[in-house]
């Protein structure tokens, strides 16, 4: 159990790692700016409409706390550091006066749910179908399937958004493609509400799904046609152990294990892709929230999201690594 | 080399395909140089023109040529994928090669660091560094800070790479027959990283260009450059699909497709022509 | 370094278990539209009796893992069976595994025929524990219940020295020698017929491989299974087995009681294979074989050995020598020690 231990304290050094360096660059990147970001937030904001002047007062206060414009330069990194752990990022400049974490706590759930669901899918079902392709490598019907992931794999999230969004919005249009669910629905857990969320997910996560298929399979595929070669594999082989029993509990489950690494790794890609689907399918979530603050020059909300997404990515990567024994028993030893 | 090549073009469909998409993009976004037009005038034709035997990519609501916008577009577009990976194959390789060789705690904290870069998700922060900069922001900046990012992943795979070379017979024979560490790198291991050096570098200009065309979709660029994602992005801010104006999307969007589906299939086909394993079936010794 | 003799007699010489009658496994390539063959075993006729252990010694790229692929039914392309045939006596009438039928095939694996690989260390499924493999493997041949089977894998974990406790352990927890006794008792749980031993000890230093051989050759007495026993070692195979085959460049070029062949060995290849073995007390540096192994993709004609033969005449440039009986049970194919025109 001692192996197990370790294995976490290593991962969860590392959980602490990702935090620090990502937060150090989103504090770099916000002071690297040869502009004064708080006027220009400002100017941002008021050219939209009448503000009243004790508000921008009030804004350009909470403003310069926030970019920790005042004090020596450590003092600037303590005050950042401060406010990221307490979670405050003040109140939204773009819905004033509602603070920007209550705004990040009614968009994340939309976000999680949407990643979780799409993510799960699209690695379950890629694999599945790589495993099966590197095994039957003579079905067509397989051979085609590869050359479909080959084809879909690299389009960005944002084209592939779009064209599902003109093919079902516009030329056949059968669902929902703006939204989280139907407007004036109240949000509590009617059947009409959750059919309404499931069927407005499914463009968004469709796109989703689409890219993340094709990248798993690919790789289960080169994985399992690898682990074909391994002794253990022959051997079975050789003993006449059942077939399917061998690509399932040889095959497949000794290719799964980097293939979960390489779930961890790519959280962060996928939730860049993410933030780009809901913007197209104008979902609820972060990535929304994400570019309409910037639209609307929200600072604190940038800097709230920014900070949200790194730590959800890196508490969902943790998650996954202390699950990865369960798959890998080999780790509790190195 | 050449043989190296000559041998994916016989046996590799994959190659031949994403060649022949990368030649016809390369070709178009050359003839750029011949535009009748600089890239930023705008209504230098009449708008709003379907594709025609004047027009063959018909004209923007800006009163542009989609022909030639797409041509430069998609030059801007390949030249930064290019910067970028250019500038993230030094700091790749550089990390890659010394932890790979070095071994030991340089190699854990180097890919601790390594992995972090992995992990962050990179958008939120880009979107971050546009808002500070807004405007200033320019083409090589934004090339310049998604190589900061951009070579972790590859870091790992040459890493790798270097390891396994690093144990194979050859190395220790070398060793002992008396060759310095400077001719065993370049000489032995050397023709085995250049391989993977090119395919992690169109792997990274296909992730490079997404982004690119992400943000520049948003309006997070320098969206006076022409580029594949700034053309979607005024064709959004005209509401172009709306109008029916679908060429003005479609070409762009074509365009770059074609440039990712030919970049990853050269990508794809050269990892697996250096697997022996796989080798061995394409070449039909396995018939 | 004395072989044990036993010579089994009577009506055991007169069924053998396996019959391998001329056979031809090439390699056909076709590289860059050239097609190639690599003629790999190229006429090789051999018998094993019922208990005993059959040697096959060669050096690398002679062609007995080839051999051995072939009749173990691995066969997979560019691998291919030109010509002969191999009759097990438990599967008559196919000429090989891979012309077995399906069923036929999952009856007789692992019950009547088994592997020692080579790295057989790396044999276990990485993931799982080693319960699971012996489950996997023999479960389906052994049949009752769980329970019993169990009782039966511990009593068997015993004879190779290993404590039941190992069935729950994953095989990376084991030690190398402890993952190569698991796989030995895998290849024997089911008292198989036949086990065929590619290297299985190769990869282990001394005083386990020693251990390893004692513990092959006890279960075998026990079962009283055949074992064809490959391995380049000839120190190994004097230690082991009964009767010896040196094969050169895709032939057999001798075969005898294995004392017999370190007594008195006719072939100049086997002669040189021996006198090239360290001696206790010697220190003369030996004599090495002029020349490289034959390039099996363009062999050269007649005897395959002519171009290395100290004792190279005319005629084993242009006939391939056949194998004869010089002496009783002791066969060779060498033109000089048969003498004539070896027909």
């Amino acid at each position: 159990m001692s192996g197990y231990a370790g294995y976490v304290g290593r991962r969860l050094a590392q959980f602490l790692l990702v935090v620090f360096i990502g937060i150090n660059i989103a504090y770099v990147v916000t002071h690297a700016s040869p502009i004064d970001p708080v006027e220009q937030s400002i100017s941002a904001v008021t050219s939209f409409g009448n503000t009243a002047p004790d508000a921008i007062e009030q804004m350009r206060k909470s403003l310069r706390e926030l970019y920790g414009l005042g004090g020596t330069p450590v003092q600037q990194y303590l005050t950042f550091w401060k406010r990221i752990l307490s979670a405050d990022f003040g109140p939204s400049l773009s819905a004033f006066p509602t603070p920007v974490g209550t705004l990040i706590g009614r968009a994340l759930p939309w976000t999680a749910g949407l990643l979780t669901v799409s993510t799960l899918i699209a690695w379950v079902l890629g694999n599945l179908l790589g495993g099966l392709a590197g095994y039957y490598r003579q079905s067509r019907g397989l051979k085609l399937m590869g050359v479909i992931a080959m084809g879909l794999h690299p389009i960005p999230y944002y084209i592939l958004a779009m064209l599902l969004l003109i093919l079902f919005g516009f030329i056949w249009p059968v669902l929902p493609i703006s939204g989280g669910a139907t407007m004036n629905l109240p949000q509590t857990l009617t059947p009409e509400f959750v059919f309404s969320v499931l069927q407005h997910a499914v463009l968004p996560a469709l796109s989703l799904i689409l890219i993340g298929v094709g990248s798993w399979f690919l790789g289960m595929r080169s994985l399992v046609s690898n682990v074909l070669a391994e002794d253990y594999v022959v051997y079975a082989e050789l003993a006449g152990v059942n077939s399917w029993r061998i690509l399932t509990s040889y095959v497949m489950r000794n290719a799964l294990v980097p293939q979960v690494t390489g779930l961890a790794m790519s959280l962060g890609g996928i939730f860049n892709g993410a933030v780009i689907t809901e913007k197209v399918f104008g979902y609820p979530g972060l990535g929304s929230l994400l570019v309409d603050a910037v639209y609307a020059g929200d600072y604190g909300l940038v800097l709230g999201v920014t900070t949200i997404s790194i730590l959800s990515v890196s508490v969902g990567v943790l998650a996954i690594d202390l699950l990865y024994p369960l798959l890998d028993p080999r780790v509790k030893v190195s | 080399m050449v043989a190296f090549i000559r041998e994916l073009l016989r046996y590799r469909t994959e190659f031949r395909i994403g060649l022949a998409l990368v030649a016809v993009v390369l070709l178009l976004s050359m003839m750029a140089s011949f535009s009748p037009y600089p890239p930023d005038s705008v209504y230098v034709v009449p708008p709003d023109l379907p594709p025609s035997l004047t027009y063959w990519f018909g004209t923007t609501s800006r009163g542009q040529d989609v022909f030639w916008q797409v041509s430069f577009a998609i030059r801007n577009t390949l030249l930064f994928g290019g910067t970028v990976a250019l500038v993230s194959r030094l700091v790749a390789l550089a990390v890659g090669l010394v932890s790979g060789y070095k071994g030991g705690w340089v190699d854990r904290a180097l890919m601790s660091v390594n992995d972090t870069f992995i992990v962050i998700p990179l958008l939120p922060i880009l979107v971050l560094f546009y808002f500070v900069m807004r405007d200033r922001i320019s083409w090589l900046m934004l090339a310049l800070i998604m190589a900061c990012f951009g070579w972790a992943y590859d870091a790992r795979l040459i890493r790798s790479v270097v390891m396994s070379l690093r144990q194979r017979e050859f190395t220790q024979t070398s060793l002992f027959s008396g060759m310095t560490t400077r001719q065993i790198l370049t000489e032995e291991h050397l023709p085995y990283v250049v391989p993977i050096l090119f395919s992690t570098t169109m792997n990274n200009m296909v992730w490079s260009i997404g982004l690119e065309v992400t943000l520049a979709v948003l309006g997070f660029t320098d969206i006076n450059t022409p580029t594949i994602g700034g053309m979607i992005y005024w064709a959004n801010q005209h509401t172009a699909m709306v109008a029916g104006i679908w060429w003005w999307i479609a070409f762009p969007t074509i365009a770059v497709i074609m440039a990712f589906i030919g970049l990853f299939l050269l990508a794809v086909s050269v990892n697996a022509h250096i697997d022996p394993r796989s080798r061995l079936w394409s070449t039909g010794e396995a018939s | 370094m004395h072989a044990s003799v036993e010579q089994p007699h009577g009506d055991q010489e007169a069924q053998p278990l396996l019959v391998v009658r001329d056979l031809q496994a090439y390699y056909r390539t076709s590289h860059a539209g050239v097609r190639r063959g690599i003629r790999a075993v190229d006429g090789v006729s051999f018998t094993v009796r019922r208990g005993e252990i059959y040697g096959l010694a060669g050096e690398s790229s002679s062609g007995k893992t080839t051999l051995i692929k072939s009749i173990a039914g691995a066969i997979k392309p560019p691998l291919e069976i030109v010509g002969g045939s191999m009759e097990f006596a438990f599967l008559s009438g196919y000429g090989g595994l891979h012309r077995a039928a399906r069923a036929e095939l999952e009856r007789i694996r692992w019950r009547h025929l088994s592997y020692i690989m080579q790295g057989s260390m790396n044999v276990l499924n990485p993931v799982r524990r080693v319960r699971s493999s012996f489950v996997d493997f023999a479960y389906p041949h052994i049949g009752g219940s769980l329970k019993q089977f169990e009782q039966l894998v511990v009593a068997h974990l015993a004879r190779v020295k290993l404590d039941p406790s190992v069935l729950t352990a994953f095989p990376h927890e084991l030690s190398g020698g402890m993952r190569q006794r698991a796989a030995l008792a895998l290849a024997t749980i089911c008292r198989p017929g036949f086990i065929i031993a590619d290297e299985p000890t190769t990869a282990l230093d001394v005083v386990v491989q020693k251990e390893v051989l004692g513990m092959i050759r006890g279960i075998q007495r026990e079962t009283g299974s055949s074992v064809l026993f490959v391995t380049h070692d000839m120190g190994v195979h004097a230690h082991i087995t009964d009767r010896l085959a040196i094969m050169y460049a895709g032939r057999l070029v001798e075969e005898a009681a294995t004392a017999e062949i370190f007594r008195n060995p006719l072939h100049p290849y086997t002669k040189n294979l021996i006198s090239s073995l360290p001696r206790i007390g010697e220190d003369a540096p030996r004599a090495g074989l002029a020349g490289a192994p034959p390039n099996l993709a363009d062999p050269p004609s007649g005897c395959r050995f002519h171009p290395r033969c100290p004792l190279a005449s005319e005629i084993c440039c242009r006939e391939v020598p056949v194998m004869r009986e010089a002496s009783s049970g002791h066969r060779v194919a060498c033109f000089a020690v048969n003498g004539g025109d070896g027909a």
